[in-house]
């Protein structure tokens, strides 16, 4: 049996690199519904999301699912992104409003003592010695008695270096209300250090050196 | 930035913050490879899904509320819970100093005894810390050295043992764990039970299982799983009995105290060689010394005896206790030397068919084609051995890398049909997964 074979002239396509691509094209691609973009997207911001959550929320576990949850978020509702160029603050928005709602459920868990929270935050432990844990899981175990408020405002003050306006805009709040709650977290984890000895001189003792 | 006119909470919150701020880093390639993998599932799965979400989530919504309601209102009406116990030990060959230091007093050890039945035991030269024991749980820190652990179930208490970067979660099993700081080596025997290992480990969170051992290399970023048992069983199969057999044989706290020179018994082909008194000697020492992470001796030995001597004389057992001392020290011609010379000496001895893989581990920084073809021949002749997951799961990865995800397919799908839920699984589903 004979085959018959296409007369059709193959030509090599050169693809072009789409992680070279800018906000705004992927932003398209994303509203698009173009499959390159998510991967592209995940690699563009996922480590900025990965990085912010873990600090505010003081577990790479929790941080890893809450990246999970933002990007399909943001792929579900690329469609309605109106200044395409500015992805990134889209991205960074959709994490803080993720990182707070999550900070919000660990409250309510906590209020209906059905599921207990996590006595000891699971932190990164990369290059990090036992007693910078043991300093890391206590600090934590005071930020959790913050409000999710006053954390997040705390966290992206202090943990991401952000400005006051700058926290202000990405939380959607007025610059008072974030120097207020963050005048009020700064008193009271202050207050809280001094009740514990085992952490008010430590970085006086001149044990501690970093 | 820690100012001197700042107040002392003042310079520990800045000092806190600080040190939260530098401890996270960027996540690892792999780790974000990982996470894209889950984003394309959850992507495909969130599709087909979405219609049934929105018929059921309004009455599970409704439902959910109602349950926590219920079991709220049970939890106030019941009153609250009764507390456990609190936890309390005592310690035998030593005493604890301020900040929950373990002090040896003796040559045996220190051992622990806590009143809920939990029994800890650091072995001879091990260094280790209570760090807490409350209501919640206990957490142990081994600085240095094998230490066992025998650890009574409980509901209500946590126990978790921290080894240099490493967390061992706990609830009611028997293993083993050693920590050698200068080499940065963690290996942990698991007898019964399970625990979820968690530390600086590209896989991410490891949940070992009754009879598994975990060896991780941090300097050359080597993590391995090999199911004891299945050695034994795989080392029985063929004949007599073998090293493997007898470590996994063995109890879990062997790590050390039973290869002590007494107890280990030399295989059929090893015996003959080992006939000298001299060489008996040397033999338990070297074993000794591995098990405790004293590899440079073991390497200074060597050198002092003589490379070649020992190759063509050391007995079947200190041939693997060389090579492995020598690839935790990346001295991989030494390594590959020993085992090449343990399946030219002893071509008969079980053992041998596991230098064949351990070759492959050793040729994969050098040459992956070469290390393919090692895993090849250790699978070709045991098929059903110790070391087959592993050996599966490495020629998937080096083929991926090598030759691309086509040809890497087939074989994840193999490894998925023989070891759906082995330490490669994760990855083999994602290389099925991908167009």
């Amino acid at each position: 049996m004979s085959k018959r074979h296409s007369q059709v002239s193959l030509s090599l396509v050169v693809g072009t690199n789409r992680r070279d691509v800018s906000d705004l094209d992927l932003a398209r691609g994303l509203a698009a519904g173009e499959s390159w973009a998510i991967g592209v997207t995940w690699h563009r911001f996922a480590p900025m999301v990965l990085s912010m959550a873990e600090r505010a929320l003081g577990s790479r576990s929790d941080a890893e699912d809450l990246a999970q949850d933002v990007f399909l978020n943001i792929f579900h509702k690329a469609k309605t992104l109106r200044e395409p160029e500015k992805l990134r603050s889209f991205v960074y928005s959709f994490a803080v409003f993720g990182v707070r709602s999550e900070l919000r459920r660990r409250k309510l868990r906590g209020w209906l003592s059905i599921w207990t929270p996590e006595a000891l935050p699971e932190l990164s432990h990369r290059s990090v010695d036992v007693e910078s844990r043991d300093l890391l899981r206590r600090f934590y175990g005071l930020l959790d008695r913050l409000s999710a408020r006053d954390r997040l405002v705390f966290s992206l003050k202090e943990l991401e270096s952000m400005t006051i306006e700058e926290v202000a805009e990405v939380m959607d709040i007025s610059v008072s209300t974030v120097k207020r709650s963050l005048s009020h977290a700064m008193s009271r984890l202050s207050r809280w250090i001094m009740a514990d000895p085992g952490l008010a001189d430590v970085f006086d003792t001149g044990r501690w050196q970093r | 930035m820690i100012s001197p006119d700042e107040s002392a909470e003042l310079r520990a919150l800045h000092g806190l913050t600080k040190l939260a701020r530098d401890t996270v880093q960027r996540p690892t390639s792999a780790e974000l490879e990982r996470g894209l993998n889950l984003l394309y599932a959850r992507t495909t799965a969130r599709k087909v899904r979405r219609t049934k979400l929105m018929r059921w989530s309004l009455a599970a919504l409704a439902a959910a509320l109602c349950l926590g309601l219920g079991i709220r209102l049970t939890s106030v009406w019941r009153g609250p819970r009764a507390e456990p116990p609190a936890l309390a030990y005592r310690v035998e060959g030593g005493s604890v100093l301020a900040g929950g230091y373990l002090r040896d007093a003796g040559e045996g050890g220190v051992r622990l005894f806590f009143n809920e039945g939990t029994r800890v035991k650091l072995l001879p030269g091990a260094r280790g810390r209570v760090r807490a024991v409350d209501k919640e749980g206990t957490r142990i820190v081994l600085d240095q050295g094998v230490a066992s652990f025998d650890v009574a179930r409980s509901k209500e208490r946590r126990w978790l043992v921290e080894a240099g970067p490493f967390s061992v979660a706990v609830k009611g099993t028997f293993f083993t764990v050693s920590w050698d700081p200068p080499s940065e080596r963690f290996e942990l025997r698991l007898e019964h039970g399970s625990v979820v290992v968690s530390g600086p480990i590209a896989s991410g969170d490891i949940e070992l299982r009754a009879g598994q051992r975990l060896v991780v290399n941090l300097p050359k970023a080597e993590t391995l799983i090999t199911e004891e048992r299945a050695d034994a069983t795989a080392a029985t199969s063929n004949s007599g009995p073998s090293p493997t057999n007898q470590d996994a044989g063995s109890a879990a706290p062997a790590l050390t105290a039973d290869r002590a020179p007494g107890n280990a018994a030399p295989d059929a082909s090893s015996t003959a060689t080992a006939s000298g008194g001299s060489k008996v000697e040397h033999k338990a020492s070297w074993v000794e010394h591995l098990a405790h992470g004293h590899w440079n001796r073991i390497l200074e030995e060597v050198e002092s005896r003589g490379i070649e001597t020992t190759l063509e004389t050391a007995p079947s057992e200190d041939l693997f206790a060389l090579a492995d001392a020598a690839r935790y020290r990346r001295r991989t011609d030494l390594a590959r030397a020993a085992l090449l010379a343990q399946r030219r000496r002893f071509p008969s001895a079980p053992r041998s068919l596991d230098a064949l893989f351990l070759l492959g581990r050793v040729e994969e920084s050098h040459d992956r084609a070469r290390a393919i073809t090692w895993y090849d021949q250790y699978l070709e002749r045991a098929a059903t051995g110790g070391y087959a997951a592993e050996a599966w799961g490495r020629k998937m990865v080096l083929t991926n890398e090598l030759k691309g995800r086509a040809v890497a397919q087939p074989i994840a799908v193999e490894y998925l049909r023989r070891f759906p839920k082995g330490s490669y699984a994760g990855a083999a589903r994602a290389l099925c997964d991908q167009p």
